[in-house]
């Protein structure tokens, strides 16, 4: 079987933003949807005490999504794989699936011609690996400082499991229950 | 949090969809087992009731992105969207043929077709009131089940808009009791008099019922450990909403109307109370279903804060040309 998951290197990113540029890009996102935001607080602590740190998100592609069983028309699914997506095509916008995400990972473009909505997600660039099975998504293709690393899990020489068999890692929101498949190896502080 | 994702049309509709649910559930009760043998003053009623399913309806199509794929809700799932969808079509359906059984008395051309379908009114009637019961529960409990935001997801919410939406049937039954199309007599304008004086009781019970829950239900948010609920419920208690949910909701919704059933009469118990409770089951219905907090992500506030949103001039103006559906 196959799993897809990423691990997000916190203390390799340095806000640049070209995962977001480059999922913009290539996935020709309509302008007022974004998936991969990269967060940040902003600079933590007192001079010369301080640190900042980002937290890049996309959709979490839960084991134990939310927002697939609460979609009434069969758009909202998931792969063997894992990945979580939306067919355009099932979709009527009813937004239930938006309002279902903790993560607020979802939305509908409101710029788009008012009959023809769907709600829109990361799909772990599912379209680049149905023409290449090996492609990585765009978000992690550019990511310079290797910070997004994807892989599947259940293969134990791939470097995502050995990562997450090594080194402590953290999930967002763990305590609901929805088992998502981003992990997150934390960064402490300690830079300026 | 960029901006809500259900906007007023889906508020409207939990408000229309709950009034046909608690208008249904009273007329059945009433007619079934507290006044039988006097169907048609519910005629009205239940007009009142289709129209609402279907202004309801209206808006939520209205809100849906492609609006065509709609079919699809009958066809493959099984989530609780779905089940509300089939009992609002259940419900349109019998409140359609139950006001056909009764439009005969006064458009005689319909008599033939009344008069084919009113043995069956009162069987009818019945079976639309459980699946306003059940549109009614929907309308919470489809809200509570997304427990990604905190202020409906409490098992509160369904049992608060159980009771108003039965409060707010029971506001519209009083309005509309034994009018057209039931033809007017001795025996329905007695009939009508008595399921009135009861219903002012209901109401007044179900009033006080919901006081108490909503006050429950917002002031145990209020003290909770939980930082968006706190977030949440401080803006109903003592922030931006607190004109609307104290003035609005709390005094002219609930306590004035119960004032006035329990203290006044003529107009202002007949005609004043039931509409002061239902515009407080609108307003409701309005704040809940803004008041969807999430709780942030670290630093989401933030960038949100700083990106465009679909409200920004140049976003308008942007052509999308839809090249590539993901």
């Amino acid at each position: 079987m196959t799993r897809y998951v990423m691990v997000i290197d916190q203390r390799r990113c340095i806000g640049c933003h070209s995962c977001t540029v480059a999922c913009r890009t290539w996935n020709k996102l309509p302008l007022d949807i974004v998936y991969n935001p990269v967060l940040s607080e902003g600079a933590q602590g007192e001079w010369p005490n301080v640190h900042k740190y980002w937290t890049p998100m996309l959709c979490q592609h839960c084991a134990n999504p939310e927002c697939v069983p609460c979609c009434p028309t069969g758009a909202s699914q998931q792969d063997a794989d894992g990945t979580v997506w939306v067919d355009p095509k099932k979709c009527m916008s009813c937004k239930v699936c938006v309002n279902a995400c903790p993560y607020g990972m979802r939305d509908a473009s409101h710029i788009e011609s008012r009959l023809h909505r769907f709600v829109r997600k990361c799909t772990f660039c599912r379209d680049a690996r149905e023409m290449d099975p090996s492609a990585q998504p765009y978000c992690v293709k550019t990511c310079h400082q290797k910070a997004r690393i994807f892989g599947d899990l259940d293969d134990p020489n791939s470097e995502v499991s050995k990562i997450i068999g090594s080194v402590r890692t953290e999930r967002l929101f763990e305590e609901l229950g929805t088992e998502p498949q981003i992990y997150y190896i934390p960064d402490l502080g300690g830079k300026a | 949090m960029k901006h809500h994702y259900w906007e007023p049309p889906i508020a409207l509709y939990l408000f229309l969809g709950g009034l046909a649910g608690g208008i249904m559930f009273l007329s059945a009760i009433f007619d079934s087992f507290v006044i039988p043998g006097h169907t048609d003053i519910f005629a009205l009623p239940v007009l009142i009731a289709f129209i609402a399913i279907c202004i309801g309806l209206v808006f939520l199509l209205v809100d849906l992105g492609q609006p065509g794929v709609f079919w699809r809700v009958f066809r493959t799932a099984k989530s609780i969207i779905k089940w509300g969808a089939v009992f609002l079509v259940i419900d349109t359906i019998v409140s359609m043929l139950f006001i056909v059984a009764f439009l005969g008395d006064s458009l005689t051309f319909m008599a033939p077709l009344s008069n084919l379908i009113k043995p069956i009114a009162s069987p009818m009637l019945l079976v639309g009131g459980f699946f306003g019961l059940c549109i009614m529960m929907y309308t919470g409990i489809m809200l509570s089940t997304l427990k990604a935001h905190v202020f409906w997801a409490t098992p509160a919410l369904p049992v608060l808009f159980t009771v108003s939406a039965i409060s707010t049937g029971c506001a519209a039954i009083v309005l509309s009791i034994g009018g057209w199309p039931a033809v007017v007599s001795l025996e329905s304008l007695e009939a009508a008099a008595e399921v009135n004086h009861i219903l002012h009781t209901v109401d007044i019970v179900l009033v006080v019922a919901e006081i108490i829950i909503l006050l429950t239900m917002v002031l145990s948010f209020l003290g909770a450990g939980n930082i968006t609920a706190k977030k949440a419920a401080k803006r109903w208690v003592c922030g931006s909403y607190a004109p609307l949910f104290w003035g609005g909701m709390v005094f002219a919704g609930l306590l004035i109307p119960l004032a006035l059933y329990v203290a006044g009469s003529g107009v202002a118990s007949a005609v004043v109370a039931p509409v002061l409770v239902l515009c407080g089951g609108c307003l409701l219905r309005f704040l809940v279903v803004n008041t969807d907090d999430r709780a942030p992500l670290p630093g989401e506030e933030r960038y949100m804060g700083r990106i465009a949103t679909h409200k920004n001039a140049f976003v308008k103006r942007w052509n999308y040309d839809g090249e590539n559906e993901f």
